[in-house]
C-alpha cells in the first residue's frame, strides 16, 4: 500500500492486511502448525493460541465477486459474508483446520449453516454468544468456552491447560498494550500514522503469529517515534461501524483531506481498548468476562448502547475529533438501527456525523469521495 | 389526562372505536363465521381498554413481546400490551388505518431503508409518541438482529430511557443446558416484574394458567392436523388467529380455550360435511413467511381467482410442546422452551437453518402441498440466506417453489399487482390451477 512510513515492520503489516495467506501462514502450515479461523471480534483468540494453533480472522480480502456464494445467499444479505464464503467455496480457506462461529448476526450465522453443508473443514463449531453483558451471561459463555476447549482437546489431541491459557492471555494483552501505544500516537496534533495505515496494523494482528506480531509492532512503534507527523489534513475524523477490514476504504476518506485519528470498528479500537483481566483465577472466566462484558461492545449487544455511546464520546474528546463517519455494510440491521441512536446522540453532542452505506469490496468510490468532500466542507475544511 | 398521554392512546382508542360497532353487528348477526370472529375482536378490545384504563388512572402496566411467556404476565395479573401487535395483526385487520401516512413519516427517520419495515414503523410510532409509555418494559432479542437493534433504539428514546427494562437473552442452542439457562432468565424476569410492580408470582396460579394455555395449544395442534384435509376447512383469516389468541394479553383465560374448541369443532364439521369455507379448491399452498398487512387483498384473490388455499402457513406451524406442570422447575423449563423455541418466527429464524429445512419437508409431505410460496420479507435476512436450502428441499420433493421478495408491511416495495402477476405466472408455468 502507498505509505510515507519508512518501516519494514509496517510493510509486513500492510502486506498481511492486503492478502489472505502470507509467507508467515505458509511457514506455519509447513511446519505442521494448525490454523483456526473465526469471524467475530469477540472470539477469545487466546483459546486458540493456548492450543498451540494460529488464530486467523476470516475476511473477504481479495475477493472480486460473490458468484459461488450467491447460490446460497440472496441479494438481501450483507456482502461481507458473501465475499468471505465465496473465498471459502473457491478453496482459499482450505489451509484452515477449523472454524469457530458465533451467532454474531443473521448473516454470519447462516454462513455456518452453509459451511457445514458445503465445506469439509474438519472442525466447525458454533458458540452461543449472549446479547447482553450481565453476570449470568458471562457464566453461560464461560461454559461455552469450556465446552469448546473440551472439543478442541478431543478433536486435535492437544492439552489446553489453565497455565497455557494464562500465558496466551499475557501474550495477547501485550499486543493490545502495544496497539494502545500506537493509538496514543494518533492523539497528537500531527500523528505519524494515518487511519488507513493504522487499520492495516490492526487487521494484521488477526492473521499473524502473536509473538512475531508483537516484535514487529515494537519495531514499528520505534520507527514511528522518529517519523514526521502529518499536518496537511483539513479535519480530524473518527470512523464508526462494524466490519471494516479494508485500509483502502479509509484511504479514500483521507485522500479527501480528513485524517482518521480514531475509530470504533470491529477490526480497530474495539480489538484493543481493554485487556483481559489477568487477576481472575479461572482463565476461561476471564476470557468470557472480556468477550461478553469488558471489551467495547459491538451493536449486537443491544443493552449496551449507553456504554458504547460513552466510549465514542470519550474518544471524540480524547482524540480531538472534529467529525465522524458512520459506515455500515448495506443490509446490516445490527448497525442499521444503531444509526438512529448515533444520529440523535451526535446531534446532542454537536459533533458532525455522516452516515454512509457501503459494500464490502471498495466500490462507488466517486460517490464516497463526493460525500466526504461535502462533509468536510460543512465542517469548514 | 395530559396531551402527551392522550396522543399515546390515540391509535388504541381508534381501534376500539373501529371494532366496537363490528362487534355489535356480529353479536346481532354472526353470519356463517361471526361466532368465531367475535371472541377475537372482543379480546382485542378488552386488552386495549385495559391499557387505556391504566394510562388514564396512572396504574402500572407493561409493554412486552409475544415471546416473553404471556402466562407469567397473566398469572401475575399484569396488564400489558405488545407494541408491535397492531403491525403483526395487520394481515388480519389490514394494518393501521393510517398505514400509508405512517410509512411516509417512517421514511423520514434516519434509518437505512433496508432494515425491517415492521420495526421501522414501530420506531416511527415511538418517535411520534403513539405508544403509551409503560411502567416497565420487557424487551426481546430474538429472532433477528433487527429486533435487538429495535430495542436498543427503543430503550434510548427520551420518554422511555427511564422505563425500567428487562431483556431476556435467548441462547442459540436448543439443548437442555440452553433450556435451563433460559428458564433462569425467566425467573430473573419474574423477579424484575415483582421489583417493578410489587406483585408476586403464585406458583399455583401460574400452574392454573399454564394448564389452560396447554389446552389451547393442544387444540391448536389438533386444528393444524385437521388442516391436512383436502379440501382445507377454513379460509386464511381464521387459522391466522390461532397465534393471536394464545400469545396476547389474557392468555390462559378459559374463554380462549372455548374459542379453540369452537374452531376445532367448526373445522371438523366442515371436513365431515364437505363444506369448506372456500369452495372449488384447486391448489394447496404453503405460505412460508409472515402474512403481509395487505394479505386481505391477496388471499381472497388467490382463493377466488385460482382456487388456491393456504393449507398451512409459517405462523401456524409451530410445534408447541405441552408443558409439564408437575413442578416449578418443569413449568419454568416448559415456558422457556415455549418462549425461545416455539413461537412463530422464533421457531424458524432464531437458531440453525435446520428447523426451516425440517418443517418444509414435513409440511410438504403431511399437508399434501402443491407448491410453496416464500414471500421473502425484506426484513428476514436469515431467511434470505436460507432460501437455497428451501429450494433444495422442494426440488428433492418435486414441489414447485416461488420466492417473491416483498415487504410485509409496505406494498410500495413490491406492489400487489406485481405480486399477483408473479403468482399467476408461477401457477401457469407449473401447470397448477
Ligand atoms: S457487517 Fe453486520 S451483517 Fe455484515 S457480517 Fe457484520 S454484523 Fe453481520
Ligand atoms: S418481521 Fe422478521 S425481520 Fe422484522 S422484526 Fe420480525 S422477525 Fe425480525
Amino acid at each position: 500500500m502507498e505509505t510515507r512510513i519508512q518501516s519494514k515492520a509496517f510493510q509486513k503489516f500492510a502486506e498481511t492486511a492486503a492478502t489472505i495467506t502470507t509467507p508467515e501462514t505458509d511457514v506455519w502450515k509447513e511446519s505442521g502448525g494448525k490454523i483456526i479461523g473465526y469471524f467475530c471480534a469477540a472470539m477469545p483468540v487466546e483459546l486458540i493460541t493456548a492450543a498451540g494453533f494460529l488464530p486467523f480472522r476470516l475476511r473477504g480480502t481479495g475477493s472480486t465477486n460473490t458468484d459461488l456464494a450467491d447460490i446460497h445467499f440472496s441479494s438481501l444479505n450483507c456482502t461481507f459474508p458473501r465475499h468471505a464464503f465465496n473465498l471459502a467455496l473457491e478453496g482459499k480457506f482450505d489451509f484452515i483446520d477449523g472454524v469457530v462461529f458465533f451467532n454474531s448476526c443473521d448473516h454470519i450465522r447462516r454462513v455456518y449453516d452453509h459451511w457445514i453443508r458445503r465445506m469439509d473443514t474438519p472442525f466447525v463449531k458454533i458458540l452461543s454468544l449472549p446479547k447482553k453483558a450481565e453476570h449470568p451471561q458471562v457464566e453461560w459463555f464461560t461454559e461455552e468456552l469450556a465446552i469448546l476447549r473440551d472439543q478442541m482437546q478431543e478433536h486435535f489431541g492437544v492439552e489446553i491447560t489453565d497455565a497455557k491459557l494464562r500465558e496466551a492471555i499475557k501474550l495477547h494483552n501485550e499486543s493490545r498494550k502495544l496497539l494502545r501505544e500506537l493509538y496514543d500516537l494518533r492523539r497528537a496534533d500531527n500523528p505519524p500514522i494515518t487511519g488507513s495505515e493504522s487499520l492495516a496494523v490492526t487487521v494484521a494482528s488477526t492473521a499473524m503469529p502473536p509473538e512475531l506480531y508483537n516484535s514487529l509492532l515494537r519495531e514499528l512503534l520505534s520507527d514511528l517515534k522518529q517519523a514526521d507527523g502529518i499536518s496537511d489534513h483539513k479535519a480530524r475524523l473518527m470512523v464508526l461501524g462494524g466490519e471494516c477490514d479494508n485500509p483502502d476504504y479509509i484511504k479514500v476518506i483521507e485522500d479527501q483531506g480528513g485524517l482518521v485519528v480514531a475509530d470504533s470498528l470491529c477490526f480497530g479500537s474495539r480489538l484493543l481498548w481493554k485487556d483481559v483481566d489477568e487477576t481472575i483465577d479461572d482463565p476461561l472466566a476471564a476470557l468470557a468476562q472480556y468477550s461478553v462484558a469488558d471489551r467495547p461492545s459491538c451493536a449486537r449487544m443491544f443493552t449496551e448502547y449507553q456504554n458504547r455511546a460513552k466510549y465514542v464520546k470519550e474518544m471524540i474528546t480524547d482524540f480531538n475529533v472534529d467529525g465522524a463517519i458512520f459506515e455500515r455494510l448495506t443490509f446490516c440491521e445490527i448497525w442499521g438501527f444503531e444509526q438512529l441512536n448515533l444520529t440523535n446522540d451526535f446531534k446532542d453532542w454537536k459533533v458532525p456525523l455522516i452516515c454512509m452505506d457501503r459494500e464490502y469490496i471498495l466500490s462507488g468510490v466517486g460517490q464516497l469521495k463526493t460525500r466526504v468532500q461535502a462533509f468536510l466542507e460543512t465542517m469548514g475544511g | 389526562m395530559d396531551a402527551k398521554k392522550e396522543l399515546s392512546l390515540s391509535r388504541i382508542v381508534e381501534e376500539i372505536v373501529f371494532y366496537q360497532p363490528i362487534i355489535e353487528i356480529l353479536e346481532q348477526d354472526p353470519g356463517e363465521m361471526g361466532h368465531l370472529q367475535l371472541p377475537i375482536l372482543k379480546s382485542l378490545v378488552k386488552q386495549h381498554k385495559k391499557v387505556v384504563e391504566c394510562v388514564e388512572n396512572d396504574l402500572p402496566f407493561m409493554a412486552s413481546q409475544y415471546t416473553n411467556p404471556v402466562e407469567i404476565l397473566s398469572a401475575m395479573d399484569i396488564p400489558w400490551y405488545f407494541h408491535l401487535q397492531s403491525m403483526f395483526a395487520g394481515s388480519g385487520t389490514g394494518g393501521s388505518l393510517h398505514i400509508f401516512e405512517d410509512l411516509e413519516a417512517m421514511d423520514k427517520l434516519p434509518l437505512p431503508t433496508d432494515c425491517c419495515t415492521f420495526l421501522r414503523l414501530g420506531l416511527y410510532y415511538q418517535s411520534a409518541g403513539l405508544y403509551p409509555v409503560p411502567s416497565a418494559y420487557l424487551a426481546l432479542t430474538e429472532p433477528c438482529d433487527g429486533v435487538s437493534g429495535f430495542h436498543s433504539v427503543f430503550m434510548n428514546h427520551p420518554d422511555w430511557k427511564n422505563v425500567p427494562t428487562f431483556a431476556p437473552d435467548p441462547p442459540y442452542h436448543n439443548n437442555d443446558r440452553a433450556i435451563g439457562y433460559y428458564a433462569d432468565e425467566m425467573r430473573r424476569m419474574v423477579d424484575f416484574i415483582t421489583g417493578q410492580t410489587g406483585k408476586m408470582l403464585e406458583m399455583d396460579r401460574l400452574k392454573e394458567v399454564v394448564d389452560e394455555t396447554n389446552k389451547c395449544y393442544a387444540l391448536w395442534m389438533e386444528y393444524n392436523e385437521i388442516r391436512r384435509s383436502t379440501p382445507t376447512p377454513h379460509s386464511y383469516i381464521m387459522p391466522m388467529s390461532m397465534f393471536f389468541q394464545s400469545n396476547s394479553a389474557g392468555a390462559g383465560e378459559p374463554e380462549k380455550t372455548i374459542w379453540y374448541q369452537d374452531m376445532v369443532a367448526d373445522a371438523e364439521m366442515r371436513v365431515r360435511e364437505n363444506q369448506p369455507e372456500v369452495p372449488d379448491q384447486k391448489i394447496r399452498l404453503l405460505w412460508y413467511d409472515l402474512q403481509p398487512f395487505y394479505f386481505g387483498e391477496i388471499a381472497p384473490w388467490l382463493e377466488q381467482e385460482w382456487g388456491a388455499v393456504v393449507a398451512m402457513d409459517m405462523v401456524s406451524y409451530c410445534p408447541y410442546d405441552i408443558i409439564d406442570t408437575s413442578t416449578e422447575d418443569s413449568i419454568f423449563r416448559g415456558l422457556a422452551k415455549r418462549a425461545f423455541q416455539h413461537g412463530p418466527m422464533i421457531h424458524q429464524a432464531r437458531g440453525l437453518a435446520d428447523n426451516v429445512v425440517n418443517d418444509i419437508t414435513r409440511i410438504i409431505k403431511d399437508y399434501n402441498m402443491d407448491c410453496i410460496i416464500f414471500p421473502g420479507h425484506m426484513g428476514h435476512k436469515d431467511m434470505a440466506a436460507s432460501t437455497s436450502l428451501m429450494r433444495e428441499v422442494c426440488r428433492e420433493l418435486g414441489v414447485p417453489f416461488l420466492h417473491i421478495g416483498m415487504d410485509q408491511a409496505d406494498q410500495r416495495y413490491t406492489t400487489i399487482d406485481e405480486i399477483k402477476d408473479r403468482i399467476s405466472q408461477f401457477f401457469t408455468a407449473m401447470g397448477l390451477g
